[in-house]
């Protein structure tokens, strides 16, 4: 289906700020389309969906951009929000968090990890501008070994979460997620298929998505602020799971579906809650 | 109306109950453990929720969530977790969220002693977060029964002002076992003085007017109301916005809404011997003000003239209380005295201010009376043990 995004933003966004102030040339709106897309194809409405961002350039570029309600967090703490929240939301709401690499993989992580644990139902978008992009362009732990950044003038030798065969995606899987997918953004229709699956499954769902950030990353890392080079740059490096091989740096497709192998936390907690009212026990 | 024999944390649990509470997610720490493992049983009883998150910034996240949903939520810890609130403290002093969040003193600084009573937060539930710009709001009971009370109270006052509000109590007041009286009804509720407040849910679009009035409901998550809440500094619609004359508006609303309503709270105090110019104001909060009360009736029995300020109220500092120039000592369960230096700003220029600390232990009585006795004749007060700067 094509979409023009005139219709999408007429349905779901709040014009305020939309267009966002992201530099030109940025990778963000095409994520921010894409979820926008897989929502509108899920045929679900504005009040079906609280959307919580983090801060960042993916956070900040998002919030209060749909016309729903919307919260966003401190540095990193959306996932135990949204954790909270969902005690409290009744299951047919949806709660979908655009995030930062930073926010999810660096700071929040313990707190993704938690959420992931309690199979928490809400689908962490998870966009990757490869680094610290807002703060002017630090490295991060999924930034690829070798990466010039502003705090890798050398090239990027940490060891960090996406380098020597580690994936972040193997902790999240560890933790108990039920849906993960990894998508860069010039995956169009494949990336709104994972993205709709991730709303769909009843528990934690995380889709990371890298995408180009031209101002920060291209500029250090290819001497270039030229937006096609560092798409080229991102698509070279990218390949369908099914394809990767060991110069694949971003794998993409469903990485887990384990939709349903285990009770969500909110009807779980609830469920539980129920019973110890009414019999005194579990 | 049912009696008990039991903990300041039981009385706490049975409170926050009766005021609606039916969320609390915490994180196991001496001596706030407890309240949470009461919490545990009685709140599935209820049919509310209880949750244990991975620390005490998750903890107070987690409950953030609960509230933005619209549930009446609280956590408690001691010290070490309650500076891990300082980030969730601050997110919800700016989307002013209703929150309830128990202190349970220990000695410190960082673990120090687990297994006694300290005051060093003083300060800190002042300003429990970064950047300014706010009031915060404090209650310090000084009994189990008195928790109980306070933890109902700033339930009342976190709806009314939608805010965060700290009770302050120490290892002594939570674990200590006391005779509880807890109401069973409304009646019985409102009999023993005890307020409430529901929640109700914004109905926007203007969800952070720039205005000093209370009674404002918070913005809810999934109400459909189109609410905005984030860290940054709010339009009166909650969109994001990097302006000074909005974050002073913005900034304005969270000081003035509490310091122009102080007539909601500022009576929660106790006086004793106060009515006849006393030449000695002894001033205290939490279980210091136990012994305090015992040793200022021994003194005045024994003809001594000296009278005794127990602050309810912490935050925003009562000054009201201290416009007379006399002599005021505060006795704290810290070294560095705290309470002494607010003491010292809101008394007149020339009145004489002393601090009298001990910490992991309450002063005796008899070594109350002995500095008692010193200051009225005008002595300077004997420190035992070593020396220590003169207060
Ligand atoms: C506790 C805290 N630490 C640091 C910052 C500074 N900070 C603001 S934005 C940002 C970058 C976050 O990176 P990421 O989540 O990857 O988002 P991006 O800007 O790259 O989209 C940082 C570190 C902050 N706001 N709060
Ligand atoms: S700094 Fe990079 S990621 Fe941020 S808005 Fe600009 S181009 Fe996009």
């Amino acid at each position: 289906m094509q979409y023009s995004s005139a219709t999408l933003i007429d349905k779901y966004l709040r014009t305020r700020k939309i267009p966002s102030t992201a530099c030109s040339g940025c990778g963000l709106g095409i994520n921010h389309k894409v979820v926008v897309q897989a929502i509108d194809e899920l045929g679900l409405e504005p009040n079906d969906i609280i959307w919580g961002t983090s801060i960042g350039c993916a956070g900040r570029q998002t919030f209060a951009t749909w016309k729903g309600d919307g919260f966003a967090g401190t540095h990193g703490r959306v996932y135990a929000i949204a954790r909270g929240l969902r005690i409290a939301l009744p299951p047919e709401k949806k709660i979908i968090c655009t995030v930062g690499d930073g926010d999810a993989f660096g700071i929040g992580l313990m707190h993704l990890i938690h959420s992931a644990r309690s199979n928490a139902d809400m689908t962490i978008i998870v966009n990757d501008n490869l680094g610290y992009q807002s703060t002017g362009g630090q490295f991060g732990f999924t930034t690829p070994q070798g990466a010039h950044t502003d705090s890798s003038p050398y090239g990027m030798f940490e060891h960090n979460l996406m380098s020597e065969g580690m994936d972040v995606m193997h902790i999240l899987k560890g933790a108990g997620a039920t849906f993960l997918a990894r998508h860069v953004a010039m995956d169009g229709q494949r990336a709104v298929e994972s993205v709709k699956r991730a709303i769909l499954n009843p528990g934690f769902s995380l889709v990371h998505m890298p995408y180009p950030c031209p101002t920060n990353f291209a500029s250090r890392e290819l001497g270039s602020r030229n937006q096609v080079n560092i798409y080229r740059w991102i698509k070279e490096r990218a390949k369908p799971l099914e394809e990767a091989d060991e110069n694949t740096v971003w794998a993409t497709g469903v990485w887990h579906d384990a939709t349903g192998s285990r009770p969500e936390f909110s009807e779980h907690v609830w469920a539980s809650v129920n019973k110890i009212r009414k019999t005194g026990a579990l | 109306m049912k009696r008990f024999l039991e903990t300041g944390n039981f009385a706490i649990t049975e409170g926050a109950i009766l005021a609606g509470c039916r969320f609390f997610c915490g994180y196991p720490i001496t001596p706030a453990t407890e309240l949470a493992e009461a919490m545990s049983k009685r709140l599935p009883q209820e049919g509310g929720v209880y949750l244990q998150a991975e620390d005490e910034c998750g903890a107070m996240h987690v409950c953030i969530g609960a509230s933005l949903g619209g549930m009446k939520a609280m956590t408690a810890t001691s010290g070490p977790g309650y500076i891990l609130y300082a980030d969730p403290f601050g997110w919800a002093l700016g989307c002013e969220m209703p929150l309830v969040v128990v202190n349970s003193g220990r000695v410190g600084p960082v673990s120090g002693i687990t297994g006694a009573p300290g005051q060093g937060e003083f300060y800190l539930t002042r300003y429990p977060t970064q950047g300014g710009n706010f009031e915060c709001i404090t209650l310090a009971p000084n009994s189990a029964q008195e928790a109980m009370a306070m933890v109902v109270e700033a339930f009342y006052l976190a709806e009314r002002f939608r805010m965060p509000i700290t009770v302050l109590g120490d290892q002594l007041i939570t674990d200590g076992f006391e005779d509880i009286t807890v109401p069973e009804n409304e009646d019985e509720m409102k009999e023993m003085g005890f307020r409430t407040w529901p929640r109700g849910s914004c109905a926007g679009p203007n969800f952070y007017p720039f205005t000093d009035d209370l009674d404002i409901p918070p913005v809810q998550m999934g109400s459909g109301a189109g609410g905005l809440c984030s860290d940054w500094t709010p339009t009166v619609e909650g969109y994001d916005i990097e302006e000074v004359e909005a974050h002073h508006k913005h900034a304005y609303r969270l000081i003035y809404k509490v310091r122009n309503h102080r007539d909601l709270f500022n009576h929660l105090y106790e006086k004793k011997y106060m009515d006849d110019d006393p030449d000695l104001v002894v001033v205290s909060y939490g279980t210091p003000s136990r012994v305090v009360n015992t040793a200022v009736d021994k003194a005045r029995s024994l003809g001594m003239k000296v009278g005794a300020l127990r602050l309810i109220n912490l935050w925003p500092f009562p000054d009201e209380h201290f416009t007379r120039k006399t002599k005021y000592l505060t006795v704290e369960l810290n070294w560095d005295g705290q309470l002494v230096r607010e003491v010292q700003r809101a008394a007149p220029k020339d009145a004489a201010v002393h601090f009298l600390g001990t910490c992991g232990d309450l002063p005796t009585i008899p070594d109350l009376l002995e500095n008692f006795e010193k200051l009225l004749k005008n002595q300077p007060l004997e420190r035992k043990g070593w020396e220590l700067e003169a207060w």
